[in-house]
């Protein structure tokens, strides 16, 4: 499962040097790189700060590019993002530990089909939110950072919600 | 149940926040839909199990086993309902050491699955150990909440101390009444010839010397030695104790005492055993399978305990510790109150030997090497040969073992020298 992990962190890496090669992007890339296969090896912790890293290579590398959006190399890599944190966490379980049968395919099944879901899931947002560009004008740098920070209170809700009370059945 | 979100949860919370602020500050919309599919992730909170999906069993493949011996763990687990991925550890005691397989393993069960989860653990040290609770831990299949819970899963293992064979022991000096292995100088039936002597009515013709009687034309009878058991009295020192587990001086004085309980009672001989701890513990003397086995079940139970109590040895009843007895001690000679003991046993004439196993070895192995270290066990070698030596003076025979060579070679040179001493 690792391996598996270690492979998405390379395309995770390496995906923004398809869209600008330069040598910042590369030298982002890399240390992303390192900060990902500790994260897979040690801790989330250190696996999430290589995946900051390499949001931050993706962004160079667009704004280094600039040209039309590139919405279908964006879901894919969204999808890669979501797996990596899964099959290095799933990993990180599986060490050391006796595996029953049919344990590794069913993970892989639902990756796939959540995947798969997402994916067409994102990509069909994606088209409708072009739609909606084309057809409305909005304030969407705005509306991004109100969404942006909507979601750092949701993290905030669910870290103290881990931290808290917990339900019992 | 208890059930709360995981760690993977705010990871993927974090790196979607941080993706939202990159689109933000790069004005591209490519950072924005990134991060869509992880926020869908999100969507799948709030689906793993509950603890009545799946039962659980556990058997062990013995429930008696010796030091060093192996058992298996089967743990079988059966699902009520369908369970995504179910995590199960069991911590093990220091007591056992996993050899086989994991103590933590993942499953996923269909409706009405049952799994086998095996693994094999090592019993490094004696005493009863208690595999009580199986911790379980039901995941979503994102790994994004889990429930957990501890469940009691009650088995108890016996594991006794390791008793090696012991081809030569320390004799006894003086015999009891009924019949066992040892020849005594009395004579009446038995197997070993001693003297010759002129018949007399009532001899038994199968005792006739027909060699002797021919040669002085008179009839001689051959008499023959009594063979005599002994009491053997192993008086424990679980006073103190040094070295770590499961090589502690009480563990090797323990497995001293199974081996010489199990020697001495293949002999015939009655065997007992004395705790001396704060307040006595005993096992009367007695012979047979079924006393070997209250012996070492009061060796399983015996531990170190605290205590600023000191008992006489006046105090163990007469039963338990008879004046013709052999009285093993064995002792690492740490606790001035056993070395009291001792000269006590020894002033009221009983016959004594006191096996001391050294704890220098054992503390060395326990401690890292430096020359302070050296210095140190240096001064406690002289300090434990001085204390010997003043037990040796009033008359009490020490054996000083050093753990790393065998019980047998050590008490090989006691026992010269006491067929010497029953020679004189």
């Amino acid at each position: 499962m690792r391996r598996l992990a270690a492979v998405l962190a390379l395309i995770l890496v390496s995906a923004p040097l398809l869209i600008a090669p330069s040598t910042s992007v590369v030298a982002l890339g890399g240390a992303a790189l390192i900060l990902c296969g500790l994260g897979i090896l040690v801790a989330t912790p250190v696996l999430v700060g290589g995946m900051v890293m390499a949001l931050g290579e993706y962004a160079l590398a667009l704004r280094l590019a600039g040209g039309t959006p590139r919405l279908e190399g964006a879901v894919v890599l969204g999808v890669v993002l979501v797996l990596l944190l899964e099959t290095a966490d799933f990993g990180r379980r599986a060490q050391h530990a006796a595996i029953g049968r049919g344990v590794f395919v069913a993970q892989i099944r639902a990756w796939a089909v959540f995947g798969a879901l997402t994916g067409a899931g994102a990509l069909v947002a994606s088209a409708a939110a072009s739609a909606a560009s084309a057809s409305l004008r909005l304030p969407w740098a705005s509306a991004v950072a109100a969404a942006g920070a909507a979601v750092a209170l949701v993290a905030v809700a669910l870290a103290l919600a881990a931290a808290g009370t917990p339900s019992r059945d | 149940m208890t059930t709360r979100l995981t760690p993977l949860a705010l990871s993927v919370v974090t790196v979607g926040a941080w993706g939202l602020v990159l689109g933000v500050l790069s004005g591209r919309a490519e950072l924005v839909v990134v991060v869509v599919p992880l926020l869908l992730g999100l969507l799948r909170v709030g689906r793993a199990g509950s603890s009545r999906d799946f039962t659980l069993t556990r058997t062990v493949s013995a429930a008696r086993v010796f030091e060093g011996e192996r058992v298996t763990v089967i743990v079988t687990v059966s699902a009520t309902r369908r369970v995504a991925l179910l995590e199960l550890f069991e911590p093990l005691p220091p007591t056992l050491r996993l050899v086989g397989g994991h103590n933590r393993g993942l499953f996923c069960l269909r409706r009405g699955q049952s799994v086998e989860w095996r693994y094999e653990v090592e019993c490094v040290r004696r005493g009863r150990v208690s595999l009580g609770t199986v911790h379980a831990r039901l995941w979503d299949r994102a790994g994004l909440e889990a429930g957990e819970t501890s469940i009691p899963v009650a088995w108890q293992l016996r594991v006794y101390p390791r008793a090696l064979p012991l081809r030569r022991l320390p004799g006894p000096r003086r015999m009891q009444a009924f019949v066992g292995n040892y020849v005594a100088p009395r004579v009446g039936e038995g197997l070993e010839p001693g003297d010759i002597r002129a018949f007399v009515p009532g001899d038994r013709v199968r005792h006739v010397n027909w060699r002797a009687s021919l040669r002085f034309r008179r009839l001689f009878v051959t008499q023959y030695h009594q063979e005599r058991n002994a009491d053997v009295v192993l008086m424990l020192d679980t006073l103190t104790e040094a070295g770590a587990p499961p090589d502690t001086t009480l563990d090797v004085s323990i497995r001293a005492a199974a081996a010489l309980a199990t020697a001495y009672l293949a002999r015939k001989d009655r065997v007992g055993l004395i705790e001396y701890c704060g307040p006595f513990r005993w096992v009367r003397p007695n012979s047979g399978r079924a006393h070997h086995e209250r012996i070492f079940e009061a060796l399983l139970r015996a531990d170190v305990m605290f205590s600023y109590v000191t008992q006489e040895v006046a105090l163990v009843p007469r039963r338990i510790l008879p004046p013709q007895a052999l009285v093993i001690a064995i002792s690492p000679l740490l606790d001035p109150r056993f070395d009291k003991a001792l000269v006590d046993l020894a002033a009221r004439g009983f016959d004594l030997v006191v096996l001391s196993p050294s704890p220098i070895p054992l503390v060395r192995r326990a401690i890292r090497a430096s020359a302070s270290a050296d210095v140190a066990c240096r001064l406690w070698t002289l300090e434990r040969r001085a204390r010997a030596d003043g037990l040796q003076r009033l008359g009490i025979t020490i054996i000083d073992w050093d753990t790393a060579v065998p019980l047998e070679a050590a008490l090989g040179g006691l026992t010269r020298s006491r067929r010497r001493e029953v020679a004189r």
